[in-house]
Formats: structure tokens, C-alpha cells, sequence
């Protein structure tokens, strides 16, 4: 274990997006069969889905010859995990999805370390390593339960390394909706029109509770040099009909910044330490110590580029759950499998929403309710 | 003769964007069963041209084709006809019973609303009600026009006289408009419903008239079974599991007729493992003949989510499946029914006795397909399907052969209304 410690570690100590694709992939090639062999060694259900996979893993050539596991076998419950009981530290939680059943993912000491680690890395690249103040635009309550945490309060804390100061600007109010506190967000925002600031909050919430708020007071908050990151996906938004477009327009206005300071990421609790900012092209890329595949629906295989496939994930950082190869429920379009000109390496995608809901038709659509009874 | 044709096929089939449209059309459909007379002898004499001309190689790579030109023949519909409607029902006549006399007339318009997923089934339906005498009002599912209208051509060109296409109106419209959907539940006299439970449940709260007979083909699933003389059997093995893939592989295993599991009683000294492996090869050759050329990715998603999550759920479950989505074989033990994965999945299990999973099936299993040396067992086993719901026990490799009753229910008797007269004279 402490090789593979030593391995992961070098991979997070170098810059993300450097690495040639063919050693990047050679290099987790390698980490990624010994965590399927650890996983194997943890898990037995996880073994013998492994045992039965078509192709031997050990005699894999590439990583996605390697078995996935889909990322709907996270919302178990029990949550599926390598580790005992009493290593357990935290457990993640998503934010509903349409199937309303969360994942849960559940973290060991090494694993938040490296959760913690690879946020960390990645969003050094795009906005420096400095500390600067730090806005959430959220309550103050995102840090959740004791043991558990949302997809919110993850994408907060995951943030904290970059925080010299945090301030929240959002509170409850009496009917338990998020209201915009006005007092703070002046406070916040005073006298730090030179400063470097970092702002955070989800998509919709950002809209919602900060934009339109102030966009309808004509307000602005005169913060140049704001760095804006968001995350939590656009359907929200897309149900009130705001296009990407606008929200950057609206929100760079009432910041009083320019739109290339705000970076859509993607991100989900299940694919812990590694999120996707967009790049200057308005890509997304994966980091050294995690890649992504797109894969064909209709054979499983790498889509070409230009095409678009469901988004597997691949990560080395998880080893108290079996996170290291998912298949997610997302599509994405490949735009080229390296040369992006924002100048990162290795895979450029766009996330392209959710795999449509499968519409049941045909007389053979039934869902056995009942119990079988004798 | 050319220009007929042509106005005659774009007659057939409409994109409908009004109730109007559908309300006038029916008056049609129903003013021609009224002047009209015809018989159901005189249906198959058109029905034998139509299987002829469907003989082209444009239909060659239509699934169901083959099947639809064998149900069209004379040889297949004559016996369908006797039994539904009596001997004397071919010519239309009255037969005698005793002292009264009795005579199919048809119910008038018959509306039609078949499944998405059966390519043939917008015309098998309509077919059964046209042997009764009856028009077809029928709503073409979106991905089903282009097949149907070229199906219809073949039919406009198989009868001049219009004996059958005056009596069909073929209306193309999203599922989702709820006016047209009513405009054609009100204007009809009878009603064949197929499909899932949401299409079914919503069609049959559509405003029928009180007087409207509904038949209705709803979601249900099928199974297979064998006994250890069966699949054990090393000289038959090939051949039984060419038709187990031959009945997963059609219609993708959406079809309510399409087998989801296969039970495998045990035998004493027999191991299922030959089998299986004979199994596997079945699939593969099936799946080199007839791969799938597109696939939806929520469906893929299911799939390997029904790999990964039988093989965890027990460490004693198995699986075997290609890199790709194409088909996968989930193997196991016990007689728990298994919910559906459908996409070429089939769930294998080893039961100690048949009897167990059937006495369990509660009404939802449509099909139970059968291998069995053993004739008395074959014999238990149909009469505990029979109590517990299942309405066809066939052999292996005919899961999809449409022959009524269907569901339990004939296919052309619901749509006629048999007249008894008793002579005033007596």
C-alpha cells in the first residue's frame, strides 16, 4: 500500500494537464489495476463482478479495457465500501437525483486526504494557489451533519484550501427558504474592489438568491478581480429557460467582473478529489491521477472524436469504495483526445446532460410490484 | 389505374392535426360498413393478394414480414375464423342453433392503438377487426410511419375493388395530444389497446361511448422452462438454444411474449455447464446474424447495471456477456421471478422443481415456453400455469407466434357482435 501511496502522491504533486496522454495513461494503467486488485481483496461481491468480467483485468492494455462499475450501484444501502465500519470518517451524499435514491460514498482518512489533495491540484490550475477571501453563496450550515455530508457541502469545503477568510451570504428565512443576506454581502464586498476574491455557490442558487436578486435592485458589487466558480449542472436553469450565455453575462454585471473570470465545473460526490472546470475553450479536461471515457452506447467502445458516448470516469484516488472506474449516467462529447489550444493535455470533452429517460413502450414494459405469493 | 393508386394510398394514411379530421373520418368508415356488406371470405381473398405482394425484397430486413405474410394467408385465417365464428361465419351466413339462428355483424369502427414496439402490429390489429366486418380507425405510433405506409401501398395495390381500404383511415399523431386521442375514442365502436402499463392505463380512461367494446392487450412477460431431460439432452442442445436466442433476440425482448428468464429444473447426474456454454453460443451466433444497429443509451445503462448488480448482489451469481451491450446471460438459482431488464437479458436459474416458480407467477406472465421430455410434467406444469394466469404454453421458439386466443381472449370475436334471431313464425 505505501507503494501505491507513493504513486498517487507523485501523480498529485505534479501539475495536472501536462502529462502526454500515452504515459498518462501507462501511469494509471498500472495504479488502477492495483486498486482493482486491493478492491477485489476488500470486497467479495466487487470480486466476483470482476471474476466475471469478459476480459482479465491483469492482461489489460489500456485502461478501458478495465471493468466499470455503474455508478447507480453507489446508491446501495448499505453503502459499498472497502474498508471496516470504524475506518469510516465521513460519508458523502449526492443531492436527489430523478430516481430520488442519493449515492453514498464513504471515506477513510487516506481517501478524504487525497479528496482534499486533488480539489486542490485541479483548481490550482485555473485560478493560482493563493489565499484570498472567500464567499460562499450558501448558508452557513453546509457543512451538514456530523458524519455526512451533501454534494453542496462537499464542493464548499473542497474549496476551504484557497479560503484566507470565509463569508456566507445566504441565511433561512422563517419558511425555511435561502434568502440573500443583504448586510454581509455589502461587508464582504467593501473596500475589496483591488483584492483577488473567490466566490462559490451552485448554479441555480447563484442565479436564484444572488443574481436576480440584485440584477432587480440594479445592483452591482463592484468586485473586478472575483474569481466566480460554480457547479450543479444547468437544469435548473434550463427549466426557467436561462441559457449559459445569459447567467455568465448577468452574473460577470453583477459582480462588475469580465465573464472569462467564471468557471462552470463538474463535479459529483462519486468521483471524489476530481471535478472538471471549463477551460478557456469551454472544454473540460481530466487530471493526471483520473481520466475520462466516452463511450459508444451501442458497443461500449471509446467513441471517436466529435462523438458523443456515455462518460465513464476513471480516478485513483478513492480506496475506501469502489470509485476507481464509473460508468456515470452522463453524456459528454469528445472534442479531440489531445492539442486543446487552452494548452492542457489528454482528453477535451463537453458535457452534453443526462442520458435521456428511456421512454417504456411496448406491451412487454412491466414492472414486477407485486410480491410473489403462493 | 396509376393515379388511383396513388390518391388511394395518400387516403390511407394521414398526418392528423384535428379532431375534425378524425370525427369525419369515422363517419366515412362507418357509412362504408353500413352500405357494405362483407365476410370474412371475401377479407381473405384481398389478404392473399397483400401476403403475395409483401413477398419483395423491400421488406427483406423488416423484422416480422415473414410472420405477417403467413398470418395473411387463407391457410392460417380460415381455421381462426371457424372456431371464433363458427363454421358458417366464413360466408358471412347464419348458422343454425336449434330453433334460433345466429350471425356475426361487426361492432362498426374499430379504433386501434398498438404498441411502439411491435413493427407488424399496427396492421395485425387492424386485420382482426376487418375480418369481422368491421372499418379500422387506426393511430400509427411516430416510429412505425414510414413502415406502415409502405405496407399499406402493398395493400392499395392488392385491392382495386377498395372492398377493404374504403374501410381504413390510418391516422399519424403524437401520443400526447389528448384532443385527437379523445376525437378517436369517441368515434369508435370498438377499441384493441396495446401496449405498457402507462399507454394502456391512459387509452382506457379516453371517453368511449358506453356502448364500445374495449379489448386490451396490456404489459405482461413471459418465461421459459425446461425439464433436465430437455436440456440435458447432449443431441438437442444446439437446437433448443438456437430457439430460446431466437425468441430473446426478437423485438429485443420488449414484447410481451419475450422470455426474461429461463428456469432450469435439475437432474440428478446432469450439470448445467455443458448447457449453458451451448447457450452462450447461440447468443453469439444469434448476435453475428442479427446484431442491433442502434440502441438507446438509457437501455445500455440498464444493462450493465443488471450485470454489476446481479454479480454483487450474491458471490454464488454468475454472469457472461460480450465487451459491448449485446446480450448478456445472468445465471443463478431459486424461483423468484426476476425483474425484467429486457435488451437481449436473459436471468438463468436452477429450480429443484418447475412446479415452485410457476405456482408463484401471479397473473403478469403471458407466455410460459416450454422444453420438456417429460409429457406428464409438461401436462402439471400447463394446468398450474393456467390457474396462475398464463395464457400461453408453447414450445421453445414459438414464444411469438401470434395465434389467438391471445391473452387469453380471442382476436375477432370481441369485435363482432353475434345476432341470434328466433323466428316470429314459431
Amino acid at each position: 500500500m505505501q507503494q501505491f501511496e507513493e504513486k498517487v502522491e507523485s501523480l498529485l504533486s505534479i501539475p495536472p494537464y501536462n502529462q502526454p496522454p500515452a504515459e498518462r495513461q501507462a501511469g494509471l494503467l498500472e495504479i488502477l489495476k492495483e486498486e482493482l486488485r486491493y478492491s477485489c481483496q476488500r470486497h467479495a461481491g466487487y470480486r466476483n463482478y470482476v471474476q466475471n468480467w469478459p476480459l482479465d483485468y491483469q492482461s489489460a492494455r489500456q485502461v478501458a479495457d478495465l471493468p466499470f462499475l455503474p455508478v447507480g450501484l453507489l446508491k446501495a444501502n448499505p453503502p459499498l465500501s472497502l474498508v471496516d465500519f470504524n475506518e469510516i470518517k465521513r460519508t458523502l451524499a449526492s443531492s436527489a437525483t430523478t430516481s430520488q435514491m442519493h449515492s453514498r460514498v464513504v471515506l477513510d482518512s487516506a481517501t478524504a486526504r487525497r479528496m482534499t489533495k486533488g480539489v486542490v491540484t485541479i483548481v490550482r490550475d485555473f485560478i493560482g494557489s493563493s489565499r484570498r477571501p472567500y464567499l460562499v453563496v450558501d448558508t452557513a450550515d453546509f457543512k451538514g451533519a456530523a458524519n455526512t455530508v451533501g454534494a453542496r457541502g462537499a464542493a464548499i469545503q473542497g474549496l476551504q484550501p484557497f479560503a484566507s477568510e470565509t463569508t456566507c451570504c445566504l441565511t433561512l428565512d422563517d419558511q425555511g427558504d435561502l434568502k440573500l443576506d443583504r448586510d454581509r454581502l455589502r461587508e464582504f464586498a467593501k473596500d475589496r474592489q483591488d483584492c483577488e476574491v473567490l466566490v462559490y455557490g451552485f448554479t441555480f442558487i447563484l442565479w436564484n438568491h444572488l443574481v436576480k436578486p440584485l440584477m432587480a435592485e440594479g445592483g452591482c458589487l463592484n468586485l473586478p478581480k472575483a474569481r466566480i466558480l460554480h457547479s450543479g449542472g444547468w437544469k435548473r436553469l434550463q427549466d426557467q429557460a436561462v441559457e449559459k450565455e445569459v447567467f455568465n453575462q448577468q452574473l460577470a454585471r453583477t459582480f462588475g467582473c469580465s465573464t472569462d473570470r467564471i468557471i462552470d465545473f463538474y463535479g459529483m460526490v462519486e468521483t471524489v478529489g476530481v471535478i472538471y472546470p471549463d477551460c478557456s475553450e469551454g472544454n473540460k479536461h481530466g487530471p493526471v491521477f483520473g481520466d475520462v471515457i466516452v463511450r459508444d452506447p451501442l458497443t461500449l467502445e471509446p467513441v471517436a472524436a466529435g462523438e458523443h458516448g456515455i462518460v465513464q470516469v476513471c480516478s485513483v484516488l478513492p480506496t475506501s469504495f469502489p470509485g476507481h472506474l464509473l460508468l456515470t449516467e452522463d453524456r459528454a462529447q469528445v472534442m479531440a483526445y489531445d492539442g486543446c489550444p487552452c494548452g492542457r493535455r489528454g482528453i477535451s470533452f463537453r458535457f452534453a446532460g443526462r442520458i435521456p429517460k428511456a421512454e417504456l413502450r411496448g406491451c412487454g414494459n412491466l414492472q414486477i410490484n407485486r410480491s410473489l405469493v403462493n | 389505374m396509376q393515379n388511383s393508386t396513388v390518391i388511394s394510398m395518400t387516403a390511407l394514411t394521414h398526418q392528423v392535426t384535428s379532431p375534425a379530421e378524425i370525427s369525419c373520418a369515422a363517419v366515412k368508415l362507418r357509412q362504408a360498413v353500413l352500405e357494405t356488406e362483407i365476410s370474412p371470405n371475401d377479407v381473405m381473398t384481398v389478404f392473399d393478394s397483400w401476403a403475395k405482394s409483401l413477398g419483395t425484397h423491400e421488406f427483406d430486413d423488416t423484422p416480422g414480414i415473414p410472420f405477417l405474410r403467413m398470418w395473411l394467408r387463407r391457410g392460417t385465417l380460415e381455421p381462426i375464423i371457424a372456431r371464433e365464428l363458427g363454421p358458417d361465419g366464413l360466408y358471412g351466413a347464419w348458422s343454425e342453433h336449434g330453433r334460433a339462428q345466429c350471425k356475426a355483424f361487426p361492432v362498426g369502427v374499430v379504433g386501434h392503438w398498438p404498441a411502439g414496439n411491435v413493427e407488424i402490429q399496427p396492421i395485425l390489429s387492424m386485420t382482426c377487426a376487418l375480418l369481422g366486418g368491421n372499418a379500422a380507425l387506426v393511430r400509427i405510433p411516430s416510429g412505425l410511419l414510414d413502415l406502415t405506409r409502405a405496407l399499406m401501398e402493398k395493400l392499395v395495390e392488392s385491392d382495386p375493388a377498395e372492398l377493404l381500404t374504403r374501410r381504413i383511415f390510418m391516422a399519424g399523431f403524437d401520443h400526447d395530444r389528448q384532443d385527437l386521442q379523445e376525437a378517436m375514442a369517441q368515434a369508435v365502436d370498438g377499441a384493441m389497446i396495446w401496449g405498457g402499463e402507462e399507454a394502456v392505463l391512459q387509452i382506457r380512461a379516453l371517453p368511449f361511448p358506453h356502448w364500445a367494446r374495449v379489448a386490451v392487450f396490456g404489459p405482461r412477460i413471459s418465461v421459459a422452462a425446461m425439464d433436465a431431460g430437455s436440456w440435458g439432452n447432449l443431441d438437442e442442445q444446439d437446437t433448443w438454444c438456437r430457439r430460446i436466442a431466437r425468441d430473446v433476440w426478437q423485438f429485443d425482448q420488449q414484447a410481451c411474449s419475450s422470455p426474461q428468464v429461463l428456469y432450469l429444473e435439475k437432474g440428478s447426474g446432469h450439470s448445467t455447464a455443458q448447457f449453458l456454454a451451448v447457450l452462450r453460443r447461440a447468443f453469439e451466433t444469434e448476435n453475428q446474424a442479427h446484431p442491433r444497429r442502434t440502441i438507446a443509451a438509457a437501455l445500455t445503462s440498464a444493462i450493465c447495471h443488471a450485470r454489476a448488480s446481479w454479480l454483487l448482489k450474491d458471490t454464488a451469481h454468475q454472469a457472461v456477456f460480450p465487451n459491448g451491450p449485446d446480450w448478456t446471460l445472468l445465471l443463478g438459482s431459486g424461483s423468484d421471478l426476476p425483474q425484467p431488464i429486457q435488451g437481449k437479458t436473459l436471468t438463468v436459474l436452477e429450480v429443484d422443481n418447475l412446479l415452485d416458480p410457476i405456482s408463484r407467477f401471479d397473473g403478469n406472465v403471458q407466455t410460459l415456453g416450454l422444453g420438456m421430455a417429460d409429457r406428464e410434467k409438461e401436462r402439471k406444469l400447463a394446468l398450474l400455469a393456467g390457474k396462475r394466469g398464463v395464457d400461453r404454453i408453447v414450445k421453445l421458439g414459438q414464444m411469438h407466434v401470434f395465434v389467438p386466443p391471445w391473452d387469453g381472449v380471442d382476436l375477432i370475436r370481441p369485435m363482432v357482435r353475434m345476432v341470434r334471431h328466433v323466428s316470429s313464425a314459431d
